[in-house]
């Protein structure tokens, strides 16, 4: 078998002689670790290897794609991505990056991931004990792990590109269950970084969801003024981000073509994505273009798409550094780096008590396919709790909420000061608490 | 795919610890894709991924180490890797092979045989039958895929099961658009077929309509009413219900760990006694059967319910170990980079002696869920939920208008309790479950069904 180098050199060097124009590596190794334990057992313990290659060549205009495990048989990779490349009929322009700098980045520090193997048992062995003993409800765990890893990316090409990156994840998982009589609710609540050290603010967070699932019951049909929690309007926003791609726009996959400069949202309103976010940074995207900061919308008006070399091409602008890759093995696409909608200044109890009457939004649930990123409908099942005079009366489950995403977006009163990130995916989306005019919700 | 001496010490190797089951998993997948908006081609794909992942049992902890290098090197360092979970000494010799398992594939025409032009075709028909069908269809997103998966199964326990499984699907979304609404409508049939599939059992141009039809007749139709009423859910993929509100709750995943509500249920009633289900992985040629599952036992047909008793779980070893329950042939995985767990096949409501119009006619109010979207549930709690692709509004036992936005919820044992009609004739539909061992292709299926009352999520008022 051929090294990772010889292999690609041979890729570079068979794809110019075929006649390519040129030919891109992206490249990706990791190795991970991951321990789930249960009544103070490992019940599941994990050591991952990974390790791919994915090649773009560009012929006669065409980009075609071609991905390997095995560093064996450069040439059948070339002639598949070449085949690939031949019957490509869309006729945009499919641009390359070449040599370029990066920005300095500073990642912190991630000492987690250093652990020794037992000290990473150990902690999550702890988490399970401290979740136990933190409140007598605690009944076991539904799933208690921690992972860690270092991910390494390698993007090069012919033209002289040539990006290296380096990330050290980690990140602790908790879903106590707890029982109450007959009734028992569990909840997942996680953290991510060298801050997952401090997992007892996990156990606090996800026991206390838990709890607030206890006897609760669905409500009246019909429409509530809302108060979306920042986990839950993560999670939406997340689910409705692919809009703002103008790969989508292009593709006339989104409601938001041709509103540039519009308003889309309530003033409130202000969403960037940013590659220099502190606690996930990074200094190129999956092309290898440098990082740069994009205001999406400013103060409710649309200001640019998420734009990758080619949607950005087509527009005639540059790009965003929003190139992604659905992992090693998929072609380039869009996803955001650190999207986020920007703070604003009250407290969520200060929303709680703007609220006045109204709902809660703690958890929807199903979003991938509740939920329809064209038309901007979603239909989603919910929890939370019920609102009066500003204080919370009870819980509520067994609701649906629904909207469409402008229309909600156009309804927000008010943006909290709580943002909080979701897990970092394809793209990593954060959102405060938003205080919303009205939703339609489905109960009794 | 590797020498049986090479196994052999693979297996042994990671019993060193005390483990008293050893089992080693080579996977060998090629894969194709072909994207196409606007019937133009986008993007080709070509993806062969290769890996084996070692995995070790001592009572009911499980270590699994995994590498997408399968040099012996490799294998031997993976084995060690999961023994080092465990702490004790050998306790037990991994057997020589004494049992082999060759699933063949059931593809007539493999896909290497198959040129990029064919898959081409395919898409263009689908795609120029979704823009005849109205003026109102703006684009057509049309994806194919073929995947040849090869798997190899040693345990420690001189088991060898190869299969080989074939898997192909079309999936043509549609975009209807008008006076700034947009409103899609998609069908993605799969079989676990070669490219025959596209002559026996897939017509491209009936996909690229259905589909066109769905978000036509979406555009047109008034938001869907919110509330508790009775609700029709048409066959195919509506035994997703079945799915998400049931069959995930008697997955040893979580039956296993004491967190279904299924749990202890074994030969009680939990369902209508109209109900029976079925897990079957053996049915040739369908999206979730194969030979062998991903731990080297042979594909079952498992009769989960009968006459609404619940008759039996769908169990992995590990599960087995945790449930003193045989193995269903239910261990799966996505590839290698998981270890298996417990999941699902083809998996349906079988047919049952009710009439399709009837059911519909002595509804009174409700809805007509014709084609359903996706879901999800909390076994735990046996929470689910469903979006609705296309449904309509029933009044007075007749069709009054389709509906858009539905949402169905609610909880599986209830609404399990309360079918009150199964019609006779059954198909089935493909989709993809995600759960601990990644996302595998599972076939969901039933015939026309009706539940006494379900909450209905919607945000339209009265029609």
């Amino acid at each position: 078998m051929m090294t990772f180098e010889q292999f690609k050199d041979a890729c570079f060097r068979l794809a110019l002689e075929k006649g390519c124009e040129s030919a891109e590596v992206y490249a990706t190794s990791s190795d991970g670790f991951s321990v789930n334990v249960l009544n103070a057992e490992i019940i599941k313990y994990a050591v991952e290897r990974n390790k791919g290659l994915n090649l773009r060549v560009l012929f006669a205009g065409k980009s075609g794609y071609a991905y390997t495990e095995v560093y064996e048989d450069p040439e059948r990779l070339v002639d598949r991505a070449i085949d690939n490349a031949k019957v490509i009929e869309n006729t945009d322009a499919n641009p390359m990056q070449g040599a370029c700098a990066y920005p300095e980045i500073t990642e912190k520090p991630n000492p987690v991931v250093d652990l020794s193997e037992e000290e990473k048992i150990d902690l999550a062995l702890r988490m399970e004990q401290d979740a136990l003993a933190y409140d007598a409800r605690v009944n076991r765990m539904g799933y208690c792990s921690v992972d860690t890893g270092v991910a390494e990316t390698h993007i090069s090409n012919t033209l002289g590109l040539n990006a290296n990156s380096t990330e050290r994840y980690s990140y602790a998982v908790l879903e106590p269950i707890l029982k109450q009589g007959e009734e028992e609710q569990s909840a997942f609540s996680f953290k991510f970084g060298p801050e997952m050290t401090d997992y007892h603010s996990i156990i606090q967070e996800s026991v206390g969801n838990a709890l607030m699932q206890f006897n609760a019951s669905p409500v009246d049909s019909g429409e509530y003024r809302i108060l979306l929690r920042n986990d839950a309007a993560s999670d939406l926003l997340a689910a409705f981000s692919s809009m703002f791609f103008a790969e989508r726009v292009q593709k006339g996959l989104s409601l938001l073509s041709g509103k540039l400069n519009e308003s889309i949202a309530s003033p409130a309103v202000t969403i960037v994505d940013d590659p220099f976010e502190a606690d996930n940074p990074r200094a190129f995207d999956a092309e290898g273009v440098p990082s740069v900061l994009t205001t999406v919308v400013e103060n409710g008006v649309l200001k640019s798409y998420l734009y990758n070399l080619k949607s950005a091409l087509k527009d005639g602008v540059a790009s965003t550094s929003n190139a992604g890759r659905m992992g090693a093995a998929g072609a380039v696409t869009t996803a955001p780096s650190n999207f986020y909608l920007k703070k604003g200044e009250k407290s969520f109890d200060a929303l709680k008590a703007a609220l006045g009457n109204g709902l809660i939004i703690t958890e929807v649930s199903g979003l991938h396919a509740g939920l329809n990123p064209i038309s901007g409908d979603f239909s989603l099942i919910a929890k939370g709790q019920l609102v009066e005079n500003g204080a919370i009366v009870r819980s509520v489950d067994q609701i649906t909420v629904a909207g469409n995403f402008l229309a909600m977006m156009q309804g927000i009163e008010d943006v909290g000061s709580d943002l909080r990130f979701g897990p970092p995916g394809a793209g990593r989306i954060g959102c405060p608490s938003l205080l919303i005019t009205k939703l339609v919700v489905s109960g009794k | 795919m590797v020498k049986s001496s090479i196994v052999n010490a693979v297996l042994d190797e990671a019993l060193r610890t005390g483990g008293d089951y050893s089992e080693l998993y080579l996977q060998d997948t090629e894969a194709n894709t072909v994207s196409m908006v606007d019937g133009k081609v986008e993007n080709a794909n070509y993806q062969r991924k290769v890996g084996a992942g070692v995995r070790v049992l001592k009572g009911t902890r499980s270590a699994y180490a995994y590498s997408a290098d399968t040099s012996e090197e490799a294998l031997i360092a993976c084995a060690r890797a999961a023994a080092s979970a465990l702490k004790g000494t050998k306790e037990c010799e991994a057997k020589t092979v004494a049992v082999d398992r060759i699933g063949a594939s059931w593809a007539k025409i493999p896909f290497s045989e198959i040129d990029n032009a064919k898959r081409i075709a395919l898409l263009k028909r689908a795609t120029n039958a979704a823009k005849a069908y109205s003026d109102e269809i703006t684009q057509v997103v049309a994806n194919y895929m073929d995947n040849d998966h090869r798997t190899w199964v040693y345990t420690s326990e001189g088991v060898h099961a190869e299969d080989r499984r074939p898997r192909t699907r079309i999936a043509i979304q549609s975009v209807a658009m008008a006076n700034g609404e947009a409103q899609t409508g998609s069908c993605s049939p799969g079989y676990g077929l070669g490219f025959e599939a596209y002559e026996e059992k897939i017509d491209a141009e009936s996909v690229g309509k259905d589909a066109a039809k769905t978000a036509v007749t979406m555009l047109h139709a008034p938001e869907c009413p919110a509330g508790k009423v009775p609700v029709v859910i048409d066959g195919g993929f509506g035994g997703v219900i079945l799915h998400e509100a049931c069959v995930h709750g008697l997955e040893a995943t979580s039956v296993g760990r004491g967190n279904s509500v299924f749990c202890g249920k074994l030969n009680q009633q939990i369902a209508s006694p109209i109900v029976n289900a079925v897990d079957d992985g053996t049915l040739p040629g369908e999206w979730g059967s194969m030979h062998y599952d991903d731990e080297g036992n042979p594909a079952q047909r498992n009769l989960l319910i009968e006459n609404g008793i619940l008759k039996s779980y769908l169990v992995d070893v590990l599960g087995s170990r945790l449930m003193n329950h045989p193995v269903t042939g239910s261990g799966r995985r996505q590839d290698y980079t998981f270890a298996p767990t417990s999941r699902m096949t083809n998996t349906f409501f079988a047919p049952g002696k009710d009439d399709e119009e009837e059911m519909i006619r002595t509804m009174g109010e409700g809805l007509f869920a014709k084609k359903m979207g996706g879901g999800s549930v909390n076994p735990l709690t046996g929470e689910f939920n469903f979006a609705v692709g296309e449904a309509y509004w029933v009044r007075d036992g007749k069709i009054l208008c389709p509906v858009r936005g539905a949402t169905l919820i609610g909880k599986g044992a209830e609404v399990l309790m309360k079918i009150d009609r199964i019609a006779k004739n059954m198909w089935m539909a493909p989709g993809m479950c995600g759960s601990l061992s990644g996302s595998i292709p599972t076939n969901v299926g039933q015939p026309r069904i009706r539940v006494a009352e379900i909450v209905v999520g919607g945000k339209g008022g009265a029609l």
